[in-house]
């Protein structure tokens, strides 16, 4: 059971999901927006990943100087991060006791 | 009519149920024998995985399992590289506050108390380690808490736990408040996290003693004995909170602060697990 529940956390945080994935027609300010949206809620919910914020900062970075592809690229991945997290965060919350190890 | 007087009838009998209901008195749920519970089985693990290292063995960490480390430590403990470390710690702790007291007069019996820590305070709700309580004192005495999970704060923990090292493991849980805080610490512990997806149970139960690249995986049973740990790859002393958030960064989650109520939480639980073990530290560790 235990197995099964860690392939399916596993799946459920692949990157291809696409209820995951950022929609392409979102501007950058708005789409680094809702990177940091999820991030925030992900850091609500004590999941937050290593790296989001970095990705948001140098989304905004990219964005300043005028780099509007870069800046998109990173905040799609920031985003994408942000909600793994919230979806890993809800997920453990649940079956955090199927994690432990038969004795 | 007939409906009024079923209604006179019942109501008495519906208040004398609830009158019995309340007069009951409430069953007092017994937290520290579920925890009690959670140590034999953690414990149990370990000893079916590892039938041939002995309990008490595991406060020495992976050094309980590996031959070849053991010896290598075994001679690098003959000059402990966190020597110094304890004389500084020494130093610090008595070194008089502005005010004229020291570290010494918030802790009795000369600061050999590692093993009252961590203990969940009832009046504050919360957990409360050895270096929470070392930064509390400076505070209380109009001094800046030291910063961070090394330097100073880690040095006084180091010499604390020298001086209380054959103390015994004996965390306590004895409130629904305590447990709720256990039971955050244990979630964090089996919940696996970050971009890699694992958790301290991952590795420190189900990956103990195999290879992760050329070192051998710890058990997390005995993990908090020993602390604060002089690392080599530091090259320095540092916390156990300091591991803690190695770990999560290892694996792709965002560390929590030093002295985070999660940590703190984790701490309590994980210490918890070792309970009836011995405090050994400090330690040298890779």
């Amino acid at each position: 059971m235990k197995k099964v529940l860690s392939l399916l956390s596993l799946l459920v945080l692949m990157p291809s999901s696409p209820m995951l994935l950022a929609g392409p027609a979102e501007s950058s300010p708005a789409l680094i927006d809702q990177a940091e949206a999820a991030r925030k809620e992900a850091a609500a919910l004590g999941y937050e990943w290593r790296d989001t914020a970095k990705l948001i900062a140098s989304a905004r970075e990219a964005l300043q100087n005028g780099n509007r592809e870069e800046s998109d690229k990173l905040a799609s991945r920031a985003l994408v991060q942000g909600r793994e997290a919230v979806v890993q965060a809800k997920f453990m919350e649940k079956n955090w006791k199927m994690m432990i190890p038969a004795n | 009519m007939i409906k009024n007087r079923i209604l006179r009838r019942l109501i008495p009998a519906a208040l004398m149920v609830s009158a019995v209901a309340v007069s009951r008195p409430a069953q007092a749920v017994n937290y520290q024998a579920l925890v009690d519970a959670d140590t034999k089985a953690f414990q149990s693990y370990f000893i079916k995985e590892f039938p041939e290292v002995k309990l008490a063995d595991y406060a020495n960490g992976v050094y309980a399992l590996n031959e070849d480390s053991r010896r290598q430590w075994q001679e690098m403990e003959e000059f402990p590289p966190y020597e110094l470390d304890i004389e500084a710690g020494k130093a610090l702790f008595n070194k008089p506050f502005a005010n004229g007291k020291s570290l010494a007069s918030c802790f009795p019996d000369g600061g050999a108390v590692r093993g009252k820590y961590p203990y969940f305070d009832e009046k504050r709700k919360e957990v409360v380690t050895l270096e929470m309580a070392i930064n509390e004192c400076r505070v209380a005495n109009g001094e800046q808490p030291w910063p961070g999970n090394k330097g100073d704060l880690a040095k006084v923990s180091a010499y604390m736990a020298y001086i209380s090292r054959g103390q015994k493991v004996d965390v306590k849980v004895g409130s629904k408040a305590a447990y709720d805080a256990y039971l955050k610490g244990k979630a964090f512990f089996y919940g696996k996290r970050g971009q890699l997806n694992m958790s301290c149970s991952g590795c420190h139960m189900e990956y103990v003693g195999r290879n992760l690249r050329a070192e051998v995986v710890s058990p997390a049973l005995g993990h908090t004995t020993h602390f604060p740990v002089f690392r080599s790859k530091w090259g320095e002393i540092g916390t156990l909170h300091r591991r803690y958030a190695g770990c999560n960064e290892n694996i792709g989650a965002k560390p929590f602060p030093a002295q985070s109520e999660e940590y703190r939480n984790l701490e309590f639980f994980q210490t918890a697990m070792s309970n009836g073990l011995q405090y050994n530290g400090p330690a040298s560790r890779k």
